[in-house]
């Protein structure tokens, strides 16, 4: 009976996974119209309320944070194994394995070397180089664009999964921070696997663990590093192997206790990035050159690199096809988005990427704010500019500024040539997009450093509207 | 000859000489394309209508054309191409106002047209300007399939026969196949090239718009005309973005114009048009008189049969 139930409990669990698996690769990879699906997903995603956190974050992630944690401690890694699709992605490449009866996976004990990296990244992110958690934060593998071809998946994403094949659910338990700040929760947590003393010590259940946790000679499971995958508990021919509460009652307030300190650290160490200053966790060494153009809301250099995971929802959100993935401008900048004018122009009414963005990376901009929030600022190189050159009237850029920076007026040659005022410009790159120059447009936009705001557009006293003075002038 | 023969038949032949005289004068001085119109000398070569209401206005000017019947034959297809090039609000009036382009588009259903398409190439981002200029639900609330023009797939790529600069443009599928073509532009300013109206807005049928400011918007614009010229042209003037075009900016000046042109020249509509623009300051740019000049319209309004009606 026990058998069945646990064999039913397995399927449920793949198909959850499996379906929010599907969804997620799906609105990534086929379907654009389930953007607002991925919003959801991205935004419950521990790795990237981890990347919340370095900032001083939206609200919603340090409550997600602290509900994860509670969870976590109470139940052990069930996020790994429920809600993050890379994990899924993984276990199904598991059963490939099976059925392919390569050789088994067998216990490995905890090595140093297994939260080196985890905790490096993490450290690495709290100064400000956000880079190594870009390639390492799970959603971010599956969504990054990083180094990706023809639009579909990074390369590191199908490393990890080559990576899977032979070592199952290894890589959450050795280079992926967030399962690494899971596990620090679920070490000690009150609902566990655990074998009883029924156990026949057949090694089914070692040999099917894709974490490597079970050490069945010893009966022992090593909660932290259990992902709650539940493939071995249907495999336990007489059910000692149970998910249950293990310890009493006194047992377990010692060991809430004991491992409070650690999770006390843990707060601490969040705490202490929320309130280290901004300029102090610097990104100075990530600075790229020549200034790019920044998403709207991405404030400064620092402050991009100090909270974007590279997941990359704004590059694929964004409407016109704005931004792109920095390569080339600095090697610590690589994969963070940048707008690039010959591409596309941010839109002026569009804040997109500010809504989508989880970590906080990009700030929440309303329409009435973007209007004036000044992304870089246009520079004119006069005598590039076809009307001179060529003598022709052409005007694009006056057109299409929303702003009013770039106007047409008389010029010196006696026809009409661009004006610049740089108080209005918001350096949204239309002007750059439009003009019909290439390779090098003589209008163009160079990022600011600082993002602000742009001078406050014109307000002029409402004047009526003038009427014909003939009833018909032709 | 002689006059001996009676009165009636003497007036019947001043007249044929007459007729025949015209016919003569315009072959001329236009060439056969306005030949054509002088058969149909009793409807007027452009209609300005001045009033409020564009629903009736569009009905006044279409009914001294002779009625929309004239231009769309049931089991037509008709394309409609209003300017909705940016994601503003009808208020601001950088866009057609979807009111006459719904009006339109259930005058021509109710003709038995056999489809309706509305499209635009446009500048803002297509999605927003659909939505935000009303003209996407407006439409297909009245019948018309919205079309897409965002991307270059939608376009074809034809050679334009007498073109000076552009020889191939490339035409959205709907402009190339539909049989019946209603330019419905609005008037304002432009800031790149002064004013635009009627032969401005089909730089929004083309997918490159590259070529027209690298060579010339004045010079390039006239070449429009010359592969597929829209059937009848009906520019919306009521009230008339004078500054800040042609997106619109919350310091833009307006001319309460309050008037609607017809017309199936749309060089001797945007004629019309630039003298309204004059009023408020804006010369006349200079694509109107290029175009004129090599016979592609007639840019003198005074020799032009122009019907003037106030509701």
């Amino acid at each position: 009976m026990r058998k069945i139930v646990a064999f039913y409990v397995k399927w449920a669990r793949r198909l959850l996974a499996y379906t929010l698996l599907v969804l997620v690769l799906i609105a990534l990879y086929l379907s654009p119209l389930l953007i607002d699906f991925l919003e959801i997903i991205a935004k419950l995603q521990f790795g990237q309320i981890i990347g919340a956190l370095f900032s001083i974050g939206p609200l919603y992630a340090v409550f997600l944070f602290i509900l994860y944690g509670l969870l976590t401690m109470v139940f052990g890694r069930f996020f790994c194994s429920f809600m993050c699709p890379l994990g899924a992605l993984m276990d199904l490449v598991g059963i490939l394995r099976q059925k392919a009866r390569r050789k088994k996976f067998a216990y490995k004990p905890r090595r140093f070397t297994q939260v080196l990296v985890p905790i490096l990244v993490l450290l690495l992110f709290w100064v400000g180089i956000s880079l190594p958690f870009g390639l390492l934060e799970p959603y971010s593998i599956l969504s990054s664009k990083i180094l990706s071809y023809l639009g579909g998946p990074s390369l590191v994403f199908f490393i990890v999964l080559v990576l899977s094949y032979f070592w199952g659910r290894g890589f959450c338990n050795s280079l992926c921070p967030t399962g690494f700040v899971l596990s620090l929760f679920a070490k000690g947590s009150i609902y566990r696997l655990a074998i009883g003393d029924t156990c026949i010590k057949c090694g089914a259940c070692e040999r099917v663990c894709p974490a490597s946790c079970i050490n069945f000679k010893e009966k022992l499971v090593d909660y932290g590093r259990c992902v709650l995958c539940l493939e071995c508990k249907s495999l336990c021919p007489n059910s000692s192997l149970q998910y249950r509460r293990v310890l009493e009652p006194s047992e377990e307030g010692k060991l809430v206790r004991r491992s409070f300190i650690r999770k006390a650290s843990i707060g601490a160490l969040v705490g202490g990035a929320l309130v280290t200053p901004e300029a102090l966790r610097g990104g100075f060494l990530a600075r790229p050159r020549p200034n790019p153009i920044l998403p709207p809301g991405a404030l400064s250099i620092a402050h991009l690199n100090a909270h974007c995971s590279s997941c990359h929802s704004c590059v694929r959100i964004c409407p016109n096809h704005a931004l792109k993935v920095s390569y080339l401008s600095s090697p610590l900048f690589l994969g963070k988005p940048v707008v690039d004018p010959y591409l596309g122009f941010c839109q002026y009414d569009c804040v997109e990427c500010t809504r989508i963005c989880p970590t906080g990376a990009l700030i929440n901009l309303d329409v009435e704010q973007k209007h004036i929030f000044r992304l870089g600022v246009v520079h004119f190189k006069r005598e590039e500019c076809i009307v001179i050159t060529q003598g022709t009237s052409c005007g694009a850029c006056a057109e299409i500024c929303p702003t009013g920076a770039v106007t047409m007026g008389p010029g010196p040659l006696g026809r009409d040539e661009p004006i610049i005022s740089w108080h209005h410009c918001i350096g949204c790159g239309a002007c750059q997009a439009v003009c019909p120059v290439r390779p090098v447009s003589p209008i163009w936009v160079r990022g600011l450093a600082y993002q602000d705001m742009a001078a406050a557009k014109p307000i002029v006293a409402e004047t009526p509207d003038q009427v014909l003075t003939e009833e018909f002038p032709f | 000859m002689t006059l001996k023969r009676g009165p009636v038949k003497r007036r019947s032949f001043l007249k044929s000489v007459a007729t025949g005289a015209c016919a003569l004068g315009l072959n001329f001085s236009l060439g056969g394309l306005v030949a054509a119109h002088a058969q149909e000398a009793q409807f007027p070569d452009l209609v300005a209508v001045r009033g409020t209401e564009l629903t009736r206005m569009f009905d006044k000017a279409l009914e001294a054309l002779g009625g929309l019947g004239r231009y769309v034959k049931s089991g037509q297809t008709l394309v409609i191409k209003p300017n909705m090039a940016w994601a503003q609000p009808p208020s601001v009036g950088a866009n057609t106002n979807p009111v006459l382009v719904s009006h339109i588009v259930k005058n021509a259903l109710n003709l038995g047209a056999k489809k309706v398409y509305v499209f635009d190439n446009t500048c803002d981002n297509w999605v927003g300007a659909y939505r935000d200029s009303g003209l996407e639900e407006a439409s297909k609330d009245a019948g018309a399939t919205v079309a897409p023009g965002n991307t270059s797939g939608y376009y074809q790529e034809v050679q334009v026969p007498g073109a000076t600069i552009l020889k191939t443009i490339e035409l959205h599928e709907v402009y190339l196949e539909a049989d019946v073509i209603i330019n419905v532009p609005v008037l304002k300013h432009h800031g790149g090239a002064k004013m635009t109206a009627a032969i401005k807005n089909l730089m929004g049928a083309i997918w490159s718009r590259g070529p027209l400011h690298r060579n010339g918007v004045d010079e390039t614009l006239p070449d429009l005309l010359l592969y597929k010229k829209p059937t009848l042209n009906v520019v919306e003037a009521v009230r008339v973005m004078t500054s800040g075009g042609p997106r619109g900016r919350g310091t833009s000046q307006y001319l309460a114009a309050n008037m609607l042109i017809a017309s199936e020249d749309a060089v001797a509509a945007d004629s019309a048009c630039a003298a309204i623009m004059n009023t408020a300051g804006i010369s006349t740019p200079s694509y109107i008189e290029l175009a004129a000049q090599r016979g592609i319209g007639v840019s003198n309004l005074d020799t032009l049969n122009i019907q003037r009606l106030t509701i």
